[in-house]
């Protein structure tokens, strides 16, 4: 009875939807708006390859902050919360096989999520995606090796430093530079290579050391208290 | 200036910088994320004042380009004003919860700093992206925010709130994401230019973005999730939801709307108005103090939404309306939650604890009263100008709706502190002070009368003596350690001042203002004499009556109805603190003030409706009114009805005088039931020559007709002393009433010398029970008997009194009596007037009984030994006696000036004077001739009595009643006991509480309703967001059809 | 293909709801979230999607001068991802509270969590 409620209010639902999907045509030209950011002299303004983290890291870039505050906040609200609860763990034994992969593995996928968001300017990847591939690499080490020393504070360190050089450069682009988070205060360099698009390399690396220190830390935080039963 | 961007760098830069700190040193985290608050509301506040001094708004880009390529922010007067708001709750709200934070450790200091920042953007971007990332950041700060004390309940809370915040962002999302495929931009300002509401997706999209942040401002019925966060979570946590978050989204949808297209108004506003009528409705009910908090607020931002939605109705006066009731919720709710944190005491009837520390149930009775809109308070001007404003556009459901919201609002608000002055505290728990709570709740308490002060000086029409005055109380309360006789005597000279600054000169320039002034001022100079009589300090006391003398002596001076209004609420303040101070006063508090508040909202609506028609709020332009005059005139009639106590509006009168305090009580009975009549007078003065006020005037005669005679009826069937004093003044005033319909040169003479001559004898007998009450400590006349040989100047005061109130010569009533006779047959009112008469007649009765009862018959054995009644209470009694005696025996001095004053509006055509003879169409009187003739005549008996009774046996008093048996209740024995059963089987039926049953049932109906509604917050969160998603359909199916 | 890409979006989100109001369990409410979350991110792909051009990379591919012409809208893509960040940290965050309803009472029957009424 109450799911033909639910089932009524779905459809309505979908009535609602209705009209978007009846007025949505396609597009087939780029909105004024994402052409502005396509157009050469502007794209040589930024100077980045990859248009969308032009837009994630620049000219949207207060919103990335915002992004990166919400993984913090999260992190941080499951570091106070969990606190409380700590329970001791029984720790399981892992295969020789999973250990001895985790070992040469671990490195690897590092190093990639580091390539992702070095490179956050020129292909597909970035701060996020990268420090996702990071954290993976730490997920990994905490199955593979579950009573390893968890460094906590060097991941918090790691996080309030590159936050504050997140921070830092945003606000050196409005003293110096022509508008918070202007990426022109370091230098453009060439389009297309890696030392180029000014401070968005040095931002999105930082973002994803950020991510990946805040993803490994709520990863612990959730391991810590896990129980196998 | 530094760039309002910083504040970003400044909280966010902060909240990683705290990383860095030792985790052991936690006081040092938090008092650094103290700093960081305090650097970006002085970025804030320093925009503000540069703002307010006349500088420019400034807009912030950001990446270097221009929107909408690149975010940008914009910091104008609005937004320094609300984000110095939030920074200052945040600074105060984070020391508050110091000890908190410092136990939950660095991470929590991280969120809540990120949690004011997060608000502070969402505030000045003007981006819809944005806004919806900074409001992500702020629902998951507070989510964390409300785990910060950890209980079952708010982790359900919590969970709730995730729920719903859930499913809005995602609408939000979706809309936001459509606009700009419709629109080609995410910058605000381009999509309300765009207009793409024109194509029905577009329309769809600008719905989505709308009804989600509808939906953050909690509309009932959507809105069960913020009750519940609201009651569970930390009331430090709560004040900051209510005060910091509520101010920022209320902002986001003020510059939000305007991508809507006009049909958007009216939806937020019946939104926001069905919020707080609900709302408040289903708060009827709660006793949970922080659930209630909750209610109140969700019901305060639904007004904010409705205030909102009538924009267009409101024109340039939208943002004084919005921004005074916005700063009165902040601070009051901010300042009731900490408060609730401070006492910890979860049922509202628990909060009688705040008497342990007097000066928080100050604090506490300055928020509810700020809520309500009472005057000094910010909300108080803004009520104003928005029933002014809406009157003018002719908005009468919105009118109607926004104060039966605030109506209900004020029932539970004054239940509440009705329990908190009275209930019993001896039992609770003492309040532990911490002074990092206490601190932040007394700032608010302070500023919110520094704003209202403030804003009552930007308001005009308002003369500055309108506050002047009142540091009186604050004075009076500052000393309120100190015995009587110092604050008495201060109290008595305050008065007194104020009105040898008003009397003087007023005599020959408006007789009539004279006369009410002297009977308020003076009147209070001599009731407050009798309070010498009390001993010890009588905590409280002087304050508020010295509020309640202000608000009359404001009445007085008023010469606008804001003005007017002001000090009509003022005194309804005061007063209603006098009224609640009687022991079992607590009930007739309350219903005081609930027809006081509905009273004045019948005020306020007719003094809207009046702006409209003229457009002047001068009360002297409410004569130039020629439409709608029937409505006004009822309204306003009503409205200083409730103060008269008319039949219908009386219920609240009998308990509120009867347990009020001896001196209380004639003070609200001999005086503050004058303000009624006075404002019923300048009513009339002007409106009363228009036809249609006539016809009312004539409905309003039978009223007070048949108040006269259900009052004096009740009065006579009474049997405690105080009640049936009480009722007689109901019948008194219906006296007047009567007489003021009449419309007539004869009728306002009789009103005239009616309310006079009441003042005079109700001061009499209430001061003269109340004395006799203090000494036998009892109100029931048959507990009492044979007082007369203990107490002869009771007795003879008593005497006196009713001789007057009764009507018959030689004293002052008779005059009244005269007059009345005269004026009913020139206007020919044949049926009310007999009516009248009869209830004349019906008075001997009660009267009879009164002085019977109380000095004759048998002494009690108990009285054997009581003194005669203080000295203090003398004095003024005494004092009015004279004043009788003089009017008595040369009515002329009062009455010819009064025939002056009168024949202004009703020239006289009936009554001529020659020396102390005065002739009228139906006969002659001489004053002095009567009172001389009469008074030979009873020297001559008096004499003659003395004589024979010189042969009188003395019968010793002794006990045969009952032949060895005692009755159950030996009461009912006494010979005053039911002593007119016999009229009573009669009549009886004429006062059957018919009226008082028709109020109860009213308040059963909103009981049930409240009760039967609410359960609709099932508890379940699923539920809740069937809710949120019915409420967005529900929008929406409304905006198509 | 965009519209295939709109008219899944609108279903996900749909079924996401679906399960947000009928699943008593709270994990399965919180995966309803994601559901839902996952829908709104198809939506503003398909949004996004201009017929017949590549992704905005200038790379070898695209030619700096003729990218106008050559490559989808950007601007979406990074909401899109922003809105993938959010929604992480606002299912972590649920999760959290679903461990805690569940040290509570042992349950995660949603219906058991009704302390908070009227």
């Amino acid at each position: 009875m109450k799911n033909i409620f639910i089932i009524i209010i779905i459809a309505a639902f979908g009535v609602m939807l209705y009209p978007l999907f009846e007025d949505f045509s396609g597009n087939d030209e780029l909105s004024e708006l994402a052409s502005f950011y396509a157009q050469k002299e502007n794209v040589e303004k930024v100077n980045s390859a990859n248009l969308v983290t032009a837009v994630v890291v620049t000219y949207r870039g207060l919103d990335t902050l915002g992004e990166v505050t919400i993984l913090f906040l999260a992190a941080a609200i499951i570091a106070f919360s969990l606190r409380k609860h700590s329970v001791e763990r029984d720790l399981r034994r892992n295969s020789e096989i999973f250990k001895t992969a985790s070992k040469v593995l671990i490195p690897i996928i590092m190093m990639v999520g580091v390539y992702i968001f070095m490179n956050g300017h020129l292909s597909p990847g970035g701060g996020f995606q990268g420090g996702a591939v990071l954290a993976s690499a730490v997920i990994l080490m905490l199955l593979a090796f579950p009573n390893i020393p968890f460094n906590s504070k060097l991941f918090a360190y790691t996080e309030s430093i590159s936050g504050l050089v997140f921070v830092g450069l945003a606000a050196i682009g409005a003293l110096i530079g022509s508008g918070y988070l202007d990426n022109a205060i370091l230098p453009l360099g060439t389009f297309g290579e890696l030392l180029s698009a000014g401070a968005i390399p040095v931002i999105y690396s930082f973002v994803g050391l950020k991510v990946g220190a805040e993803l490994s830390n709520i990863l612990n935080e959730f391991q810590s208290v896990q129980s196998d039963n | 200036m530094i760039s309002p961007i910083h504040i970003i760098t400044i909280g966010l830069g902060g909240a990683f910088a705290l990383g860095f700190v030792s985790k052991k040193a936690k006081a040092l985290t938090t008092s650094l994320m103290l700093v960081a608050i305090a650097l970006m509301g002085t970025i804030s506040g320093s925009w503000l004042f540069e703002l307010l001094s006349g500088g420019t708004e400034t807009m912030v880009y950001t990446a270097g380009f221009k929107p909408p390529y690149s975010i940008n922010l914009l910091m104008g007067l609005n937004e320094a004003l609300l984000t110095t708001m939030i920074n200052f709750v945040g600074l105060l709200g984070g020391i508050y919860l110091f000890g908190n934070l410092k136990k939950a450790g660095s991470h929590a200091v991280m969120v809540f700093l990120v949690f004011i920042m997060g608000l502070n953007v969402i505030v000045m971007t003007r981006d819809a992206f944005n806004l919806f990332v900074f409001m992500e950041v702020v629902s998951i700060a507070t989510a964390g925010l409300i785990l910060l004390t950890e209980t079952g309940k708010s982790v359900q809370a919590g969970f709730k709130y995730m729920m719903a915040t859930g499913i809005v962002a995602g609408i939000f999302l979706l809309g936001v994401i459509f606009a700009y495929y419709f629109s080609g931009s995410l910058n605000i300002d381009d999509l309300a230019a765009a207009n793409i509401t024109a194509i029905k997706g577009g329309a769809v999209a600008v719905m989505m973005i709308l009804v989600a942040l509808v939906l953050e401002l909690k509309p009932f019925p959507a809105n069960g999730w913020a009750l519940d966060v609201y009651e569970a979570s930390d009331p430090g946590v709560a004040a900051l939801i209510s005060a910091a978050s509520a101010t920022a989204f209320y902002y986001v949808l003020f510059k939000v709307i305007s991508i809507g297209n006009a049909d958007w108004y009216n939806i937020i506003a019946i939104a926001g108005m069905i919020t707080f009528v609900g709302s408040n409705l289903f708060g009827v009910k709660q006793d949970k103090a922080r659930r209630l908090l909750g209610y109140s607020s969700v019901g305060q931002l639904g007004l904010l939404m409705a205030i909102l939605g009538l924009k267009p109705y409101l024109g340039d006066k939208l943002e004084f309306i919005a921004i005074t009731i916005l700063v009165s919720h902040y601070l009051a709710k901010a300042g009731l939650f900490w408060l609730a944190g401070i006492i910890e005491q979860e049922n509202i009837k628990d909060w009688a604890i705040l008497r342990r520390k007097p000066i928080f149930l100050v604090l506490f009775g300055t928020f509810v009263f700020a809520l309500i809109g009472f005057p000094p308070f910010p909300s108080f001007y803004g009520k104003w100008e928005l029933i002014l404003a809406l009157s003018s556009a002719g908005q009468y459901y919105a009118i109607a709706f926004i104060l039966i919201g605030s109506f209900l609002e004020g029932i539970y608000l004054f239940r509440w502190l009705g329990y908190a002055i009275k209930l019993d505290y001896t039992k609770l728990p003492e309040i532990k002070i911490e002074w990092n709570k206490v601190i932040p709740v007394a700032i608010f308490g302070v500023l919110i009368y520094v704003i209202g002060a403030y804003t009552g000086t930007q308001m005009s029409g308002l003369d500055s003596l309108c506050y002047g005055p009142l540091l009186m109380i604050p004075f009076l309360y500052a000393i309120d350690s100190l015995k009587v006789p110092i604050k008495n005597t201060i109290a008595i000279l305050g008065v007194a001042t104020f009105a040898a600054r008003v009397l003087p000169g007023l005599y020959e320039t408006d007789m009539l203002r004279f006369i009410f002034t002297f009977i308020f001022l003076v009147g209070g100079i001599l009731t407050l004499i009798a309070g010498y009589a009390y001993k010890g300090k009588r905590e409280g006391f002087y304050p508020v009556a010295l509020l309640m003398f202000v608000g009359l002596a404001l009445i007085i001076r008023a010469s606008n109805t804001l003005e007017f209004f002001y000090g009509w609420e003022i005194m309804t303040a005061g007063s209603y603190f006098l009224i609640i101070r009687g022991k079992k006063s607590m009930p007739h508090g309350l219903s005081y003030m609930l027809f006081s508040i509905a009273g004045a909202y019948a005020l306020l609506a007719g003094f809207g409706l009046s702006f409209a028609e003229t457009p002047s709020i001068e009360i002297s332009s409410l004569s130039a009114i020629t439409s709608n005059i029937t409505i006004i005139f009822s309204l306003l009639a009503i409205g200083f009805m409730t103060k008269t106590a008319s039949l219908g509006l009386h219920i609240w009168l009998p308990g509120a005088h009867a347990e009020a305090e001896s001196d209380v009580s004639p003070m609200v009975s001999a005086i503050l039931l004058k303000a009624g009549v006075f404002g019923l007078m300048i009513l009339m003065i002007a409106m009363g020559h228009s036809p249609e006020a006539t016809n009312i005037g004539y409905v309003l005669g039978w009223l007070g007709a048949i108040t006269a005679l259900v009052g004096n009826l009740a009065a006579a069937f009474q049997e405690d002393a105080k009640r049936l004093l009480a009722y007689s003044s109901i019948s008194q005033l219906g006296y007047i009433l009567f007489a003021l319909a009449m419309m007539s040169h004869l009728g306002w003479m009789t009103a005239m010398v009616y309310s006079i001559n009441h003042f005079l004898y109700k001061a009499i007998l209430f001061l003269t029970i109340g004395a006799v009450v203090m000494r036998v400590g009892t109100h029931y006349m048959y507990k009492m008997g044979g007082l007369i040989k203990n107490m002869p100047m009771a007795f003879v005061a008593v005497m006196i009194g009713i001789i007057a109130l009764s009507g018959v010569p030689p004293l002052s009533g008779f005059a009244g009596k005269w007059l009345f006779y005269n004026a009913v047959l020139d206007v020919q009112w044949y049926f009310q007037g007999a009516i009248v008469f009869f209830s004349g007649i019906i008075a001997f009765l009660y009267l009879f009984k009164l002085i019977y009862s109380v000095f004759l018959g048998q002494l009690k054995d108990n009285l054997r030994h009581v003194k005669d009644i203080s000295i203090w209470f003398a004095i003024p009694i005494y004092t009015l006696i004279l004043g009788i005696m003089i009017f008595s025996a040369k009515p002329e001095w009062v009455l010819q000036p009064l025939g002056d004053m009168v024949s202004q509006w009703y020239p006289n055509s009936a009554l001529s004077w020659d020396g102390g003879l005065a002739t009228g169409p139906y006969g002659y009187w001489n004053g002095t001739g009567v009172m001389i003739t009469v008074g030979i005549m009873f020297m001559a008996l008096l004499g003659w009595l003395l004589l024979v009774s010189r042969k009188a046996v003395k019968v010793k008093q002794f006990n045969i009643v009952y032949s060895a048996e005692a009755p159950q209740r030996p009461e009912t024995t006494h010979v005053s006991y039911n002593m007119f059963a016999g009229y009573n089987k009669a009549l009886g039926w004429l006062v059957a509480p018919k009226i008082t049953e028709f109020w109860d049932t009213m308040t059963d109906w909103v009981h049930s309703v409240a009760h039967y509604g609410r359960q609709l917050y099932s508890g379940n969160g699923q539920v809740y967001v069937t809710y949120v998603v019915a409420y967005i359909l529900a929008i929406y199916f409304t905006m198509i059809f | 293909m965009e519209y295939v890409a709109l008219t899944v979006g609108f279903i996900v989100i749909m079924a996401g709801l679906w399960a947000i109001m009928t699943r008593k369990n709270i994990i399965r409410i919180i995966i309803g979230f994601s559901i839902f979350d996952t829908g709104l991110h198809i939506v503003m792909v398909a949004l996004a999607y201009v017929k017949g051009r590549t992704a905005p990379i200038l790379d070898n591919t695209v030619a700096l001068d003729d990218a106008v012409n050559l490559i989808v809208d950007p601007v979406p893509q990074a909401l899109v991802l922003t809105a993938i960040v959010i929604g992480l940290g606002v299912t972590a965050l649920m999760l959290i509270f679903a461990m805690k309803l569940h040290r509570e009472k042992k349950t995660l029957d949603i219906r058991s969590f009704k302390d908070l009424k009227w």
